[in-house]
């Protein structure tokens, strides 16, 4: 069972790999190269609460904490830095992160800005969350446009609530 | 292509391929001159780059390592990447938006017309417009630029209406969509656009001018261009009369070679050659190569770049055509009433929403940022690029960090002078003032992103006690030694620099041709 995004007007260049399709259920933590469930989950509400769009489903953030946990993969440094944040968040409350409302969750990041670790979540999290073609596609971005022919067909000038502009200007 | 022997030193070594070097190469090579030039990245082609903004960031970008400090908002939100500019054949011709604008009389007459204003090293340019212009027209030809040499101007597109609607209720007059080296027509054996909006990630339809598909082919056509990728200039080293003789550098495979050169030019962006100048340096030039009189990357100049991104009621899809489709010339005078000195344009911005939501306020997170980015199909974008005041300590320096070449990792070191503040500031409400208008609901002051127009940092100068090279772009220490970039302008002016950078190069390479056939050289 996979949910692999269906987008209508918003594409990834060809040349660029597929997204990842993740299982739906909790077992897509298994897919994780560094990240434990603990941890993947925290930074899946990490980033829904820096980033909190209630029309988007989780898969996008977890596609997110995946392409998070590729990165800390590739880098031990900075695998360290992301565990940092978690104990961080885990240890800011009475509660764990994950059990905090979300005007907790708001008031423990806020405690944590300015620091290393807070920086490279936030940066990441905007760095793969935007980037996500199902995002483009809620949000109205398109893509890709040369292996369609470009915009100069497809509504480069199609605004309309404005009067055209005159010849020759 | 023409391969020369590393022992060779009749050729002229030019160290990166963009708009300077690229453009020089060919101007010399069809002179009858042979040149060698070494390029840090890797040769691509338009089928290697892709539409996407990270891809092409990350494919293009000068990745390797700097540091920055001052109080630039860059320091802050970019703190290991301060500057923007290519690694990749073609330089960041292959990267760049294709805006062409010229400089006018008062900028290049900068220390004249704005006086002496504390803190600033400003002087003014040691050649006249009236000797530039002649250039400025062979680059216009050259490069196709819409608006001269009867080819009509790129079309309006979306953000342009909405800038457009929104400067005319202001009463704003001139108000254009500009001067791009992008083709409206097929012009010189390339396409006209498809409005793609990825010209920054590479040109896939070569619609749009850069020396990887003008320059550099025609020069390779004449069988005396040796183009080296991915080849990593380390320093220059000079003869026993002080004269340049060869360049170091890292080949494609680590190993370190030494070319020897006729003249060495050096053409890569306002970092890496003020960088390799200093790496120079020897017992006859302790402070670095042309640093006699201390000015090598100093009076480091970025120009005053912001965008105001706004939400209105209804879709704008920003991100539909070429990116920077708008000129507005009402603030480009130097005009003191305004409380600053010097002027801007504004122009447009788009981005897809990758990099919108990255770059629109760095640090930004909440419910506050969603409600805007969620937005995206119904913002638009504005920009402004202004001129910055030079200082002195404005710099680019060496740090004690080695990078994998054994090479010191530059430091660039900005401090906003008061002027630049007020001009920002100027600037801010002139944007929102347009965006509101046109009808915009909310309208985010962004800050400036890395630094894409750098110039200053080996600036040219009529006294040699005033900068680092000559009216020719000739260091004035060494005279087989030149600046082929925008390091070599003598103050920044308002507008984007390339055109003026492929002008003084098509000007230098005909002083340095002659100078050849002359012997002098």
């Amino acid at each position: 069972m996979t949910d692999s995004p269906v987008t209508r007007i918003a594409h990834k260049d060809p040349k660029l790999p597929p997204p990842v399709d993740l299982p739906e259920g909790p077992e897509w933590v298994e897919t994780l190269g560094t990240f434990d469930a603990q941890m993947a989950e925290t930074l899946v509400l990490a980033v829904r609460t820096l980033y909190p769009h209630d029309g988007l489903p989780d898969r996008v953030y977890r596609r997110t904490v995946h392409a998070i946990d590729r990165l800390a993969t590739r880098a031990p440094a900075m695998a360290q830095i992301f565990a940092e944040f978690v104990d961080g968040a885990d240890g800011a409350m009475p509660l764990a992160f994950r059990d905090l409302s979300e005007g907790y969750r708001v008031a423990v990041l806020k405690g944590m800005e300015g620091s290393m670790a807070f920086l490279l979540v936030q940066r990441s999290a905007v760095r793969f969350l935007y980037d996500d073609v199902e995002v483009w596609e809620a949000f109205g971005y398109e893509g890709a446009s040369v292996h369609l022919g470009g915009y100069v067909r497809r509504g480069f000038d199609d605004l309309d609530w404005l009067p055209p502009v005159p010849a020759g200007v | 292509m023409a391969r020369y022997e590393l022992d060779d030193d009749g050729v002229v070594v030019i160290i990166g391929s963009g708009s300077g070097g690229g453009t020089l190469a060919h101007e010399l090579t069809r002179r009858g001159v042979e040149v060698v030039v070494l390029e840090a990245g890797k040769h691509l082609t338009a089928d290697d780059f892709v539409n996407d903004e990270w891809g092409g960031y990350e494919m293009l970008s000068w990745l390797d390592k700097r540091t920055s400090s001052g109080t630039w908002r860059v320091a802050k939100d970019h703190a290991l990447s301060p500057s923007w500019h290519c690694k990749v054949v073609g330089g960041t011709s292959v990267h760049w938006s294709a805006c062409c604008y010229r400089l006018i009389e008062d900028e290049m007459r900068a220390r004249s017309v704005y006086g002496d204003i504390p803190g600033t090293t400003l002087i003014d340019w040691p050649i006249t417009l009236d000797e530039l212009e002649p250039y400025y027209e062979l680059a216009e030809a050259k490069m196709g630029v819409t608006g001269t040499n009867g080819l009509p101007p790129l079309p309006p597109n979306n953000n342009f209406k909405v800038m457009y609607w929104g400067a005319k209720n202001l009463g704003l007059e001139q108000v254009s969509t500009g001067r791009h080296a992008i083709n409206s027509v097929p012009y010189d054996g390339r396409p006209a656009t498809i409005q793609d909006g990825f010209t920054i990630t590479g040109d896939k339809t070569g619609s749009r001018w850069s020396t990887l598909n003008v320059e550099l082919p025609r020069a390779l056509a004449t069988g005396r261009l040796d183009l080296r990728p991915q080849c990593r200039a380390i320093r220059i080293e000079h003869d026993e009369n002080g004269l340049a003789s060869a360049v170091v550098y890292v080949d494609p495979h680590g190993v370190m070679q030494r070319q020897r050169a006729r003249a060495v030019v050096l053409a890569g962006n306002c970092v890496e050659s003020p960088r390799i100048l200093l790496n120079s340096a020897t017992g006859r030039y302790p402070n670095g190569l042309a640093n006699g009189w201390g000015h090598v990357g100093r009076h480091y100049l970025r120009h005053l770049i912001q965008t105001v991104w706004s939400v209105f009621d209804k879709p704008v899809n920003m991100h539909r055509g070429e990116i920077m489709t708008g000129l507005i010339k009402d603030f480009a005078r130097h005009d003191p009433s305004r409380g600053f000195a010097g002027g801007y344009y504004v122009e447009l911005n788009s981005m897809g929403l990758p990099t919108t939501a990255a770059l629109m306020e760095p640090g930004w997170w909440g419910r506050d940022f969603v409600s805007v980015i969620e937005q995206y199909a119904n913002m638009a974008g504005i920009f402004m690029t202004g001129e910055d005041m030079p200082q002195a300590d404005n710099r680019v320096t060496l740090t004690d960090e080695l990078d994998e070449f054994g090479v010191p990792v530059a430091n660039i070191h900005y401090d906003d002078h008061v002027n630049d503040t007020r001009m920002r500031s100027h600037g801010y409400k002139t944007l929102t003032a347009i965006h509101k208008a046109a009808g915009a609901r909310r309208c985010i002051e962004a800050p400036a992103y890395p630094a894409s127009h750098n110039l200053g940092s080996n600036r040219m100068s009529a006294r040699p006690e005033d900068g680092v090279v000559d009216r020719h772009g000739r260091t004035h220490e060494v005279p087989n030694l030149f600046i082929a970039d925008g390091s070599g302008f003598a103050s920044g002016g308002a507008c984007n620099p390339t055109l003026t950078i492929v002008a003084l190069a098509i000007r230098q390479a005909e002083y340095m041709a002659n100078r050849m056939a002359a012997g002098g050289l």
